[in-house]
């Protein structure tokens, strides 16, 4: 029994802090932000499996992971307030060549991060050449040139 | 260039459909969170969950022949201590008694130095320890905590001293 709760609470708990933690943190993944994903690993191994190391254990905690997770994706698929709810939805941050700084300042972006998006997908240098710049729901951005 | 055009915080149709007002209370939740994480650490710091001001602690019994250190705040499976000072006749045994959930809630891994007997008594434990020149003994117990909730544990000499200790188990 305690393997699904202890799931279900990692689970849960993950979820939340990595919607806290915002869609763009983990989205450009820098060799630290590697290195703590990695940490959090482990910080959170111990207390998935408690003292218990038997084989039944780690598959009852997969399966219980995995298992939620479609639960999730079946719902939101189903619900499309609960799929904006979780995963949120797409936001322009340039507009016509013109930044949006409100928004880029409430998602915890700046223009550097745009240009870099700019620059790695169309090679774009500089913001009057974009039509749109959207931060997606998954943290990346993705860049429209002027035709 | 900094200036913030009014309708930044509008939703646009074009090129993508954007919820705005959700948006905005994705970005209010992130931000609420970081306060909440930031004030989590701050009573993580203080002791709320183990080990620290709020958490370490000590109760004396009236008449000051039985005093007990311990932590309010404790966590499944982590390991810690309680230490027991009485006082009584110089080079005699002293008994103490434990009772309560202490041996339902928690694995005594340790006890230092070895008490001279031990007995049941009702539901705890009864243990005699030689007191030294001056009349105290001290016993050092080290506890793995094994179960969760509010565990209420009675603590009592021989001769009446009684302190009561109520400790919390995290999961």
């Amino acid at each position: 029994m305690d393997s699904v709760l202890r799931a279900a609470a990692i689970y849960l708990v993950l979820m939340i802090l990595f919607k806290v933690a915002g869609r763009r943190s983990l989205a450009e993944l820098t060799t630290f932000d590697l290195v703590l994903l990695m940490v959090i690993g482990e910080a959170t191994q111990q207390a998935l499996l408690g003292d218990d190391f038997s084989l039944t254990n780690a598959v009852l905690v997969i399966v219980t992971l995995i298992a939620i997770d479609i639960g999730l994706s079946l719902i939101k698929q189903r619900s499309r307030w609960f799929s904006r709810l979780l995963d949120g939805g797409p936001t322009v941050v340039v507009e016509q060549g013109r930044v949006l700084h409100e928004r880029l300042k409430r998602a915890r972006l700046d223009e550097d991060d745009i240009l870099e998006a700019a620059r790695s997908a169309q090679g774009i240098l500089e913001i009057k050449q974009i039509r749109f710049a959207i931060l997606e729901r998954n943290g990346k951005i993705s860049v429209i040139p002027y035709d | 260039m900094r200036e913030s055009e009014p309708d930044d915080l509008h939703s646009r149709d074009y090129p993508v459909r954007e919820d705005m007002p959700q948006q905005r209370r994705i970005w209010r939740f992130e931000r609420l969170g970081w306060y909440a994480l930031m004030v989590l650490i701050v009573l993580t710091l203080a002791g709320l969950f183990s080990k620290g001001p709020l958490s370490t602690t000590e109760v004396r019994s009236a008449d000051g022949q039985l005093r007990v250190e311990y932590q309010r705040f404790l966590r499944n499976g982590s390991s810690d201590a309680l230490v027991i000072h009485m006082r009584g006749a110089a080079h005699t045994p002293l008994a103490l008694e434990i009772n309560g959930e202490l041996l339902q809630g928690f694995n005594v891994e340790m006890l230092q130095p070895q008490p001279l007997k031990a007995s049941t008594a009702g539901e705890g434990v009864k243990l005699w320890t030689l007191s030294d020149d001056q009349g105290r003994a001290t016993l050092h117990l080290t506890l793995r905590s094994d179960g969760v909730g509010r565990f209420d544990t009675r603590v009592s000499l021989a001769n009446g001293a009684t302190v009561d200790l109520s400790q919390f188990i995290y999961p």
